[in-house]
């Protein structure tokens, strides 16, 4: 159960029971943060572990990143003098910003993913 | 057809047709789920601000690839050392590295205060040292059958000590970089006599200074 106190209000979202209640799912994270690392592992090299933090380091880095992203794009809305922000808005400011140059691609795929399965369409 | 690799086509022949339709990965384990994403974003933008669908989806998948981004340094890092487990550590190492420094504070600042309140289970283990022997104890004395008298004074010569073994700031000693600044109160730390059962008591009582800077190899 969650616990109100000294620590709760100190960080956007607080602590509480685990990562708070609102956090991003544990072991999603844990599941992407796998793909990627049996990836670039080549045949033979041992499948790497994850510590238990790991993935609590990630459930606020990725808060922190989507802040970050949602709030540059949003820069570009008002400077378009619109109020609803679009994809067209995320591409720019990953354009826009040194560190999200490992976005480019991603973006700039017109239509679904490359690495299969998803199926999904972005219009 | 969505091509999956060699590796999904090959199963998904030897499964024949009933899942065929099966992609390699679940749509839903790839990526955080968007409902927390919206929500997210919603933190920082005011309360007129409309988000298209295709902006939802993009950063959800933008997340995923950044956890990737970062894992893949970490994990590279691990193979260079290696070592078989990405830890905290090789996280925020990562980030630095990949040029997100500035998120290394708060994360690291996160993540010691999920230790302080998570930590009293089994990840910080409370060692009590027994008390070293006591020449001057008077043997001859009449023993005191309850004892008693003895527990105040053996108590206050019992030392805390509170470690993260092995952590993960890879450090081997006392929360590295934390303990040495006191944060969780160190091998210095004095109880005070209070009672054994008051498990971090500094990490309770005392807000951190937090103005060192966060240093990295």
């Amino acid at each position: 159960m969650r616990q109100a106190g000294a620590y709760s209000g100190l960080l956007s979202g607080g602590i509480g029971a685990r990562t708070g209640p609102h956090s991003l799912p544990l072991a999603r994270i844990k599941k992407i943060m796998k793909r990627s690392a049996s990836g670039s592992t080549a045949a033979g090299d041992e499948v790497r572990m994850i510590s238990g933090e790991a993935p609590i380091v990630f459930s606020k880095a990725c808060e922190l990143f989507v802040e970050e992203l949602t709030r540059r794009a949003w820069a570009v809305t008002v400077r378009g003098k619109r109020r609803t922000l679009h994809k067209d808005d995320v591409a720019a400011a990953i354009a826009a910003t040194d560190i999200f140059d490992f976005l480019v691609e991603l973006v700039s795929e017109s239509n679904g993913n490359s690495s299969g399965g998803s199926g999904r369409v972005l219009s | 057809m969505v091509g999956g690799g060699g590796g999904a086509a090959a199963d998904r022949d030897a499964n024949s047709i009933k899942s065929a339709a099966a992609p390699e990965v679940r749509e839903q384990d790839r990526f955080m789920p968007i409902a927390n994403v919206i929500r997210i974003m919603r933190r920082v933008l005011p309360a007129y601000a409309k988000i298209s669908d295709d902006a939802k989806e993009t950063i959800q998948e933008c997340v995923s690839e950044y956890i990737s981004f970062i894992t893949g340094e970490a994990n590279e890092r691990c193979q260079r050392e290696q070592r078989k487990t990405i830890t905290a550590d090789d996280v925020l190492w990562a980030m630095s590295k990949l040029g997100f420094d500035d998120y290394v504070h708060p994360l690291a600042l996160y993540l010691r205060q999920y230790r302080q309140l998570e930590g009293g289970d089994h990840r910080l283990p409370i060692v009590i040292k027994p008390p070293p022997p006591h020449a001057p104890q008077n043997f001859a004395a009449v023993p005191n059958p309850n004892a008693n008298a003895n527990a105040v004074p053996a108590m206050q010569q019992y030392q805390m000590h509170q470690y993260l073994g092995h952590d993960a700031y890879g450090n081997g000693t006392v929360g590295g970089y934390y303990a040495a600044r006191g944060v969780f109160g160190g091998p210095d730390h004095e109880s005070g006599g209070s009672s054994s059962s008051q498990l971090f008591p500094a990490a309770m009582q005392a807000m951190p200074n937090f103005d060192h800077p966060f240093g990295f190899k």
